[in-house]
């Protein structure tokens, strides 16, 4: 890798304070995986990185009270996975993160980096927004409060200024809601995936009282799938109303194409996907294929 | 800009410092400074696990990990593992059921091994596949990985009530 410097400070405050939002070659770094591959493979030669791993200790803690779940943005996904909370307050991001990446990488990445890093072939993003967290931002000015879903600009782009730091996520708590997460990996399981759906359902066996379906991997980012979601809220599911909201799904994306898929490809695993992610929910069921 | 830092940390049970530049990972410490060539870089994207290293107590990948942040951090290699008398009970297993052929990726599944049973003393093949699906075997000695982790359980198992 191309030499940088590295700052490392013990408070929230100053690493705002280190990083500039009109100088792109500063960088914070959470848990850092994912940024050392782009160091790596020369995508990103940053002059300097902002480790954000001395910070206060509770931005790498789980709260859980009857709202939902309240998780430090620098902790691991590991940590997650191991919490006995997440699972009581909302059982897909459990099930999501064991088929996400491997063991060792689960330890050192972040929440907050895998929010922040704006990668839409992410599992969590799109499990996240299809459950309605909120994250809380901080930057010079003070706080502010973002939802998931409005989080992501483009490919690789959030809407973070470059002095702005993801402290917390709140995922409010799943209650009686039923989730998904299909994900397609054209190689093993654990790839990255060519396609990942996320679906939370209220309703009952049959009927749909209202959804969020979010679509990621085929897409420039993560998307809700809004004219999918329209045709279905209120309704009774059948299998020709899980075919029309498949086909309306593709109207709500922007496709990518890259070695995982061409863009008629994932189009295709789309009007599958839609429809198996939104059973499977109702089901009681996620899956990883 | 970027000159070397001197860092402090516990290696293997022993306290050490290093002087590391910001850039270097963990692995490229531990080789360069230390002589300690058991944790290798492989796929350097932390796919296949040949440079699996246990730093506070949970593996990383020591090729994603820059070395500064270990800073203050007990950490862990395969090289810790034996005595100059006795392999430990993973290991022992692995040449018992000859779970390598070529051996390149076996430091980096003994690690993880160790892990896994550290966590889960009895493990299904299911725990076993999924805990290891991020150690990669290019000579494909996937089914005797898993009889070395039952064999490995047992051995571990019989130690602890001896």
């Amino acid at each position: 890798m191309i030499p940088f410097d590295l700052a490392e400070p013990t408070s929230l405050a100053a690493a705002i304070k280190l990083l500039n939002p009109d100088d792109p070659t500063i960088r914070p770094i959470a848990g850092g995986t994912a940024l050392m591959l782009m160091m790596k493979s020369g995508v990103f030669n940053p002059e300097k990185l902002i480790s954000l791993r001395k910070i206060e200790g509770k931005f790498s803690t789980i709260a859980a009270d009857t709202d939902g779940l309240r998780i430090g943005a620098m902790t691991t996904l590991g940590a997650l996975e191991r919490s006995k909370d997440v699972p009581k307050y909302a059982p897909l991001i459990t099930r999501t993160l064991r088929t996400l990446s491997n063991v060792r990488v689960r330890n050192v990445a972040t929440i907050g980096g895998a929010l922040a890093h704006g990668d839409p072939h992410m599992d969590l993003p799109p499990v996240l927004m299809a459950l309605g967290a909120t994250l809380t931002i901080i930057g010079p000015g003070g706080e502010r409060k973002l939802p998931v879903e409005e989080l992501f600009a483009g490919y690789y782009e959030t809407v973070l200024e470059k002095n702005e730091l993801i402290s917390e996520v709140h995922v409010p708590a799943q209650g009686s809601k039923k989730g998904a997460y299909f994900k397609v990996t054209t190689g093993s399981a654990d790839d990255w995936p060519a396609l990942g759906v996320a679906a939370v359902i209220e309703g009952d066996a049959k009927l749909i009282k209202s959804l969020r379906l979010v679509a990621s991997a085929a897409t420039d980012k993560a998307t809700r799938l809004k004219s999918a979601e329209a045709l279905l809220s209120g309704k009774t599911v059948t299998d020709d109303l899980l075919r029309q909201a498949g086909d309306a799904a593709i109207a709500d994306c922007e496709f990518i194409a890259d070695v995982r898929g061409s863009v008629p490809y994932k189009r295709e695993l789309m009007k599958v996907y839609v429809r198996r992610a939104v059973r499977g929910a109702m089901d009681g069921m996620d899956g990883a294929h | 800009m970027t000159a070397a830092r001197t860092i402090t940390f516990t290696l293997n049970g022993a306290p050490v410092t290093a002087d590391v530049k910001p850039h270097h990972n963990l692995i490229e410490m531990l080789q360069g400074e230390f002589g300690l060539t058991g944790a290798r870089e492989s796929c350097g994207q932390g796919l296949c696990g040949c440079c699996s290293v246990v730093v506070n107590g949970r593996a990383v990948s020591g090729c994603l990990y820059l070395a500064q942040f270990v800073d203050g951090a007990d950490v862990v290699t395969v090289e810790s593992l034996d005595t100059r008398e006795k392999l430990s009970p993973v290991q022992q297993a692995f040449i018992e059921a000859s779970a390598f052929q070529c051996g390149y990726c076996t430091p980096g599944f003994i690690m993880m091994v160790t892990q896994l049973l550290d966590e889960n003393p009895d493990p299904s093949d299911e725990e076993i596949k999924h805990y290891l699906t991020g150690n990669l075997c290019r000579c494909a000695t996937y089914p005797e990985v898993i009889d070395a982790v039952k064999l490995a359980a047992n051995k571990r198992k019989a130690v602890a009530t001896a």
